[in-house]
């Protein structure tokens, strides 16, 4: 039995009074009150942050304002330390080896779900934001908790997108992107007879490669494991899934096995791509360059979501970014206020807002923010966590799943079916041989 | 030295100047060729404007409207002047004190002959088999224990991890290349084997030391991962970790800035380069004769 002090015994009494002599009418500014009473940072306590270093300038600034009104109301100082954003992995990994490191980390999909016992358990931060802020998204919650406990807070969503040219969608007999696979495809082709073709990455591509694959092998009900974890994704659904890669490569500029995160956004920008999979940063760029060529290119930009395939709901998979913090720290008090507060609607907002887009809700509340809005162009960004699967759908997340993830598995197995170095089933064959390596362990 | 040259001239009337064009020229072009191209595309990106780096008009290996923004973006923007100047620290302690070390193995190695110098040889040219990406995180557990974690020491001590074998490995070919008789005569003289080392051994082997000191340096100069994994502060960032974290947002990279860093990061190797290329060579095949 835990043993509970005289002063948790007055802090327990005088909160069940304060409930009491207030009402229901008071009940949210009781729950700031617990918000800030509940994490109390340790007396002289120091926090250290290791996050991907911006996507945009706006997310840094933001995120350092925030950071800093922390320090002025909790007397807590933070040193945030930035990272390239492939490069945090890593990093976390040898935090939690080596048991020293930053306190939080801001890091990627499952990265949590590989060492979950060197973290802190942060359901009461995580209860306490969910209940606050209209409950976190489904998927956030599969990357988040792991049996039940909470052991990362989903930060935010990296958004991806169908990126177009208006006008050459236009001109190719389409008013916007189908809504069906089927459709999407005669689009390309059309697309591809009027000189104006579409091009998504086959390299190695960490963000634009692994979202577009997984979409293309989940939109046909394709998958690498089922729901415990056994590899099947040598299966009917899966070459169904080349075969519509390799008709939809056709459609393709050349040049797209060897495309990594950056060759779409500048192949669209240069003209040679009008349609392409990618976040929100082709449309920035071209917004916010001097050259009017590209501010023309930038009002001719839309977006939308990827087609649904023949399992007839959205199969999407978009860059999950979530914090943590490693039982190490000395400071764990003061590094839950610390998540909390960045996640508290007063930063939470303007982070977003500041952001333009990059940066999609993880807690439904924020669905609100007026980033969707104020541009329409942001629009299809909105929903981007709603819509996603896990990476390592339909099965758990851990070591195999990031593995697999990490090894390109999948994408290897569109690009070689695609291409026609292999055919749609030697290409399942090997990707079932390469994930069952990973899964046996 | 006069026969010699009859000799070569004698042989002349077989070098056409048609045969030395394709045996010697256009091989010795296309590699200088292969070599310099990324180079020359480094120098080119670097100064071409964002305009022109997107666009496909014009002549892609030239420059049309050349700016110095990249730089002024590397130099005023971001910290690449600190990051330059932990990268010369680190790089220039690590290899003194990893040549320091190198000799003394390698000296013994080769010269005392105790049981198992051999054995002893082969596995320090072992150690720098063993790739760094499985070394990092036991390292990293060392390094934390030390105290030394996110500070310069955390390199200037990792680094000879990789740089000691493979000297050592360079400097006892090189010591093998120099003749026992010198030794001899010094040990008859009644010179102690610390005299023999600085005073006969390592004026000799002088090449040995600069090709051993190029490589040793040019390796911690590039070095990433344990650069990445070590250090976190950005006032101690060497270059190759520090100009990807800054100029790289997302998917969006700053392929001039990134270009200019790149090429203001190789200057220094290539200068080092360039002065001792003579005594690099002559290192690398073993210049004492017997």
């Amino acid at each position: 039995m835990s043993k509970f002090t005289r002063r948790e015994f007055l802090k327990t009494t005088a909160g069940a009074a304060a409930t009491t002599s207030l009402g229901v009418g008071s009940a949210t500014w009781m729950q700031e009150a617990l918000a800030q009473t509940k994490w109390t940072p340790e007396k002289g306590a120091k926090l250290r942050v290791l996050r991907w270093k911006r996507f945009v300038q706006g997310d840094e600034d933001l995120w350092m304002a925030n950071t800093k009104k922390f320090t002025e109301k909790t007397g807590v100082e933070v040193r945030v330390d930035n990272e390239g954003w492939e490069d945090v992995r890593p990093k976390a990994a040898v935090a939690a080896n080596v048991g020293s490191g930053p306190d939080i980390i801001v890091g990627w999909f499952d990265d949590p779900h590989q060492y979950p016992d060197k973290l802190v358990d942060v359901s009461d931060v995580a209860n306490y934001l969910g209940g606050k802020y209209g409950g976190w998204y489904d998927v956030c919650q599969k990357y988040g908790k792991r049996q039940g406990k909470w052991i990362a807070l989903p930060l935010a969503v990296i958004g991806n997108a169908i990126v177009y040219r208006e006008s050459h969608v236009k001109a190719a007999g389409f008013d916007g992107i189908p809504k069906d696979t089927a459709g999407f495809l005669k689009l390309c082709q059309a697309m591809k007879a009027k000189g104006t073709p579409s091009g998504f990455a086959l390299g190695h591509a960490v963000g634009d490669g692994n979202n577009w694959a997984h979409w293309l092998l989940w939109s046909h009900g394709g998958k690498l494991v089922d729901d415990k974890g056994v590899v099947v994704v040598n299966s009917k659904e899966t070459i169904a899934a080349l075969e519509y890669a390799k008709q939809l490569y056709e459609t393709f500029v050349p040049g797209t096995l060897s495309w990594l995160d950056p060759s779409n956004n500048k192949a669209f920008l240069d003209g040679q791509i009008s349609l392409t999979a990618n976040g929100i940063s082709v449309y920035y760029a071209a917004k916010n360059s001097p050259d009017p060529k590209l501010q023309e290119i930038a009002k001719d930009i839309q977006h939308a979501r990827f087609p649904i395939g023949p399992v007839g709901k959205p199969t999407e998979l978009m860059q999950t970014t979530q914090m943590f913090l490693f039982k190490y720290s000395k400071a764990q008090q003061a590094a839950k206020a610390y998540m909390a507060f960045m996640m508290e609607a007063e930063q939470y907002n303007p982070w977003m807002k500041a952001s333009i887009g990059y940066t999609g809700q993880s807690l439904k509340a924020y669905a609100a923010n007026s980033v969707w809005t104020d541009d329409p162009k942001a629009t299809p960004f909105r929903d981007v966590a709603s819509l996603m699967l896990d990476h390592a759908y339909s099965g758990p997340l851990g070591y195999a799943s990031a593995a697999c993830l990490a090894d390109y598995i999948v994408l290897d197995m569109i690009a070689a079916a695609a291409s026609g170095s292999k055919t749609p089933a030697e290409a399942a064959a090997e990707a079932q041989k390469r994930a069952e390596r990973y899964y046996k362990v | 030295m006069k026969q010699d040259d009859q000799k070569t001239e004698g042989m002349n009337f077989l070098e056409s100047i048609p045969r030395r064009v394709v045996t010697l020229y256009i091989p010795l072009g296309i590699f200088v060729f292969v070599l310099l191209f990324p180079f020359y595309w480094m120098v080119v990106t670097s100064f071409k404007p964002n305009a022109e780096l997107l666009s496909r008009e014009g002549n892609p290996f030239w420059v049309i409207a050349p700016t110095l923004a990249h730089f002024e973006k590397l130099i005023f923007n971001t910290p690449y002047p600190e990051w330059m100047l932990n990268t010369v620290i680190v790089s220039v302690v690590a290899t003194f004190a990893s040549l320091f070390c190198s000799v003394l193995a390698a000296y013994a190695i080769e010269r005392l002959r105790f049981k198992g110098s051999r054995i002893t040889g082969l596995m320090i040219f072992l150690a720098y088999l063993v790739p760094p990406s499985i070394l990092f995180i036991p390292l990293a557990a060392i390094v934390v224990k030390l105290g030394l974690f996110d500070s310069r020491w955390a390199l200037i001590l990792t680094y000879p991890t990789f740089l000691i074998p493979f000297c050592t490995w360079l400097l006892m070919g090189y010591f093998r290349s120099i003749p026992f008789e010198l030794e001899e005569c010094a040990l008859i003289d009644g010179a102690t084997r610390w005299q023999i080392l600085v005073k006969i051994m390592l004026p000799l082997a002088v090449p040995g030391l600069i090709s051993a000191g190029i490589f040793a340096f040019t390796l911690s100069w590039n070095e990433f991962i344990y650069a990445l994994t070590f250090i976190s502060s950005s006032e101690v960032k060497t270059v190759p970790v520090g100009v990807i974290t800054e100029l790289v947002e997302g998917d969006v990279y700053h392929w001039g800035a990134l270009m200019a860093g790149a090429l203001l990061g190789s200057l220094p190797v290539a200068i080092m380069y360039s002065f001792f290329v003579e005594y690099y060579v002559s290192g690398m095949t073993g210049a004492v004769k017997e």
